[in-house]
């Protein structure tokens, strides 16, 4: 599939001249004379009076003549940004008809430069929010989509399920200075699941594995940028090749976590091309049934997880049916399938699998 | 021109400058309730303590006034007839100390008596929309705006916003905030109602004063115990319910619209970029907002007469008028005015002030009302 987008093109891509007021994309040079011309209009003629609704309409046209996704939403983060705040919604009525400083405008024209390519906007601005986390982003750290904000929720009543019935149990047997929860998650790409898990879990440890290097450092970036880096022991490290007898030091765990790469690999072919040609594609795709790391991960999970203690999986809406079907074919893995929760579409998104049983 | 203001007044249905609230007469004390001693006098109240008497608190002040009230008594004889003239100056001291032990008891009876709301002390969402005057009133509804929000930080309280809908020159069409905070609710929940504007607006060429409205809605935040919604009842609505989502898509598009199906109720959000903060956000303000409708039932009953309104019965009154030329501003409740607009505007001690006395003169009513169904029970 990466075929799709080879080298060269990416390389072609990138030696384009970026598009702005007085450059011209020698491809799409026909839809943008019209607004090339109201770009001298509107900025060479009075200079510092661009307010940011001008610019957000401004580039909202470019990218829609371009047709590049969400045009309106992609101004509208851009300029956002640039002014110091998260959406166009949350500027206040003052600084949205403030014009905007010469270095403003320069600094939106290369963001929007940027989008035109069509770098995911996360990418464009360096950053993203995930639950109450803003997290730096960069290519090609796969960037964590909104449905796995419930995922969190999800691990979080389990953990408080865990901890009700620890303090029924044994309020004098924990003492403070050992975690309440070890959770291992394993790809953490830009440190998303782990880090909210961390930051609402006080008395929680993560261990977060990840198979890429840039995943890795990245998360690490994050979780300095919370102070969460004390909590956090961060590996490179495969699952896919490694054995159970490398995994066994990290347990027991109580949790493990993961939003594994799901996709159908003959559905990676209609993705955007937002996807294709800026996020690392060996975190979306799990081959031919979409299941290549989800089993990896189940027929590790028996022997590092504690008796009783949970796999939450993110997967895709026609996994449960089959990983069901899977965990019955392999009685060896004592794992069983105790629910499966719906993202908010109302879609079969998320797997709580359990452990029944151990030797 | 002043002809021509007068006429503007009355044709706003404002009364004239000069008569009652003139300028030229001293405003009403900070307080616009009558004082403690002619409240004491009026015969409605010995019987309603009484019948109050329950009330342990309440019993045991009431003990310490009838003493203090006694020994108040004797001293004044001592200091107006003793032979003793050193004893009488002493006497004299102690009648001023005894009286302002007498008037501090009393406030405290009459603190008591009041009747606090059941969601005083919650947090509160406030809405706020431009009304009549275009453009103008949009700016006036941003101005409003900015005032309640430093007067959020003035009191240290919480503000968050959670819809902001501005006009594209810098005026504000519709917002909803979040405010929380000790007696958040307890102050605010008497600023709900029309506010009026009179100035001559920004986009005005030829100087005209004109006058543009602005509503202002505040809302208890129900508690847990307060408010309980079926989640059967909710249909949460996003722009990425098509396709086949997850690791498929990658968009940016966050808002989030909730709508509560057996009431039509709908709250939405699209101030953050993540999706489960807009839902939190869009839920707080669908929560208010039904258990907005469940306190107004209650409270549709009683409250009917008094001057001071909270709820949907007091929004659509107009209840302050920020006159610009007269650098005034008048609250016609309580009929109190306080010049230095700019200043009041700022949110802080003037604003405060103005809110005191709006709940000062609440209180005095709710005590009246109380005084008075007192009384109804008695003759029944």
């Amino acid at each position: 599939m990466k075929l799709l987008i080879s080298p060269l093109q990416r390389m072609i891509m990138g030696l384009l001249p970026p598009w702005g007021p007085v450059g011209i994309n020698p491809i799409k040079s026909a839809a943008l004379n019209a607004h090339q011309f109201l770009l001298r209009q509107n900025f060479s003629g009075k200079p510092g009076l661009v307010t940011a609704i001008d610019l957000v309409n401004y580039w909202q046209e470019v990218f829609e003549a371009n047709r590049i996704p969400e045009a309106q939403e992609s101004s509208e983060y851009i300029v956002s940004y640039v002014l110091g705040a998260k959406t166009f919604h949350s500027l206040s009525a003052s600084s949205i008809s403030t014009p905007l400083t010469a270095e403003q405008q320069e600094q939106v024209q290369q963001l929007s430069a940027k989008r035109l390519q069509r770098m995911p906007v996360q990418y464009v601005l360096g950053e993203w929010d995930f639950q109450d986390l803003t997290l730096k982003m960069r290519p090609p750290v796969f960037i964590p989509r909104p449905e796995t904000e419930d995922l969190i929720s999800l691990v979080l009543e389990e953990a408080s399920r865990k901890n009700k019935s620890c303090l029924d149990n044994a309020v004098h047997q924990c003492p403070p200075t050992t975690p309440l929860h070890v959770i291992l998650e394993i790809g953490c790409g830009s440190g998303a699941i782990a880090l909210s898990l961390l930051r609402k879990l006080p008395q929680s440890q993560v261990i977060a594995v990840d198979k890429e290097v840039a995943a890795v450092n990245l998360t690490r970036e994050n979780a300095q940028r919370f102070q969460l880096q004390h909590r956090l022991r961060l590996f490179h490290h495969d699952v896919s090749s490694s054995s159970r007898e490398e995994l066994l030091p990290w347990g027991p765990v109580d949790i493990i976590v993961s939003n594994p790469p799901y996709v159908f690999h003959e559905d990676m072919a209609h993705l955007a091309a937002e996807i294709l040609r800026y996020e690392n594609l060996d975190a979306l795709d799990g081959g031919n049934d979409g299941m290549r790391v989800i089993k990896r991960i189940l027929e590790l999970a028996p022997c590092i997880l504690k008796n009783y203690g949970s796999v939450f999986l993110e997967v895709d809406p026609r996994h449960p049916e089959m990983v069901e079907n899977w965990l019955q074919s392999r009685p060896d893995l004592f794992l069983s399938l105790c629910a499966t929760h719906k993202d908010f579409c109302g879609k079969p998104r998320f797997l709580h699998i359990q452990k029944t049983y151990s030797r | 021109m002043r002809l021509l203001l007068r006429a503007l007044r009355a044709a706003l249905g404002l009364r004239p400058a000069g008569a009652g609230l003139g300028g030229k007469q001293p405003w009403r004390p900070l307080s616009a309730t009558p004082d403690l001693t002619e409240l004491f006098a009026a015969p409605g109240l010995p019987r309603l303590l009484e019948a109050r008497a329950g009330n342990g608190e309440l019993a045991a002040r009431i003990q310490r006034l009838r003493a203090k009230e006694q020994e108040l008594q004797e001293t004044q004889e001592l200091a107006r007839s003793d032979e003793n003239e050193d004893l009488r100056k002493l006497a004299a001291k102690e009648v001023i100390s005894c009286q302002e032990e007498v008037a501090e008891l009393k406030r405290q009876i009459i603190l008591l008596l009041i009747p606090s709301e059941e969601t005083d002390n919650n947090d509160l969402v406030m809405e706020l929309a431009a009304g009549v005057g275009g453009q103008e009133a949009m700016l006036f509804t941003a101005d409003i705006f900015d005032m309640y929000q430093q007067y959020a930080a003035y009191k240290r309280w919480r503000f968050e916003i959670l819809e902001y809908s501005p006009s594209e020159i810098g005026g504000l069409r519709h917002a909803v905030a979040s405010i929380a905070g000790p007696e958040a609710y307890k102050n605010l929940k008497f600023e709900g109602g029309v506010h009026r504007v009179q100035r001559v607006p920004k986009t005005e060429k030829q100087g005209r004063i004109h006058t543009s409205t602005m509503s202002v809605a505040i809302l208890p935040q129900p508690t847990e115990i307060n408010l309980s919604i079926d989640p059967k009842d909710l249909r949460i609505e996003t722009k990425r319910a098509s396709g086949a989502g997850g690791q498929h898509v990658n968009k940016t598009e966050s808002a989030v619209r909730i709508v509560h199906i057996p009431t039509g109720v709908v709250a939405e959000c699209q101030e953050q970029r993540s999706q489960v903060k807009n839902k939190e956000k869009a839920m707080k303000v669908l929560h208010a907002r039904l258990y907005d409708i469940q306190v107004e039932e209650v409270t549709r009953k009683r409250c009917s007469n008094r001057k001071i309104q909270v709820g949907t019965r007091g929004r659509s009154e107009k209840i302050r008028t920020y006159s610009f030329p007269q650098d005034r501003v008048t609250d016609h409740r309580i009929s109190r005015s306080v010049h230095h607009i700019e200043k009041f505007m700022l949110g802080e001690e003037l604003l405060d002030e103005m809110i005191k006395s709006l709940r000062e003169y609440a209180d005095y009513e709710s005590l009246m009302e109380m005084i008075s169904a007192n009384e109804q029970t008695k003759l029944t």
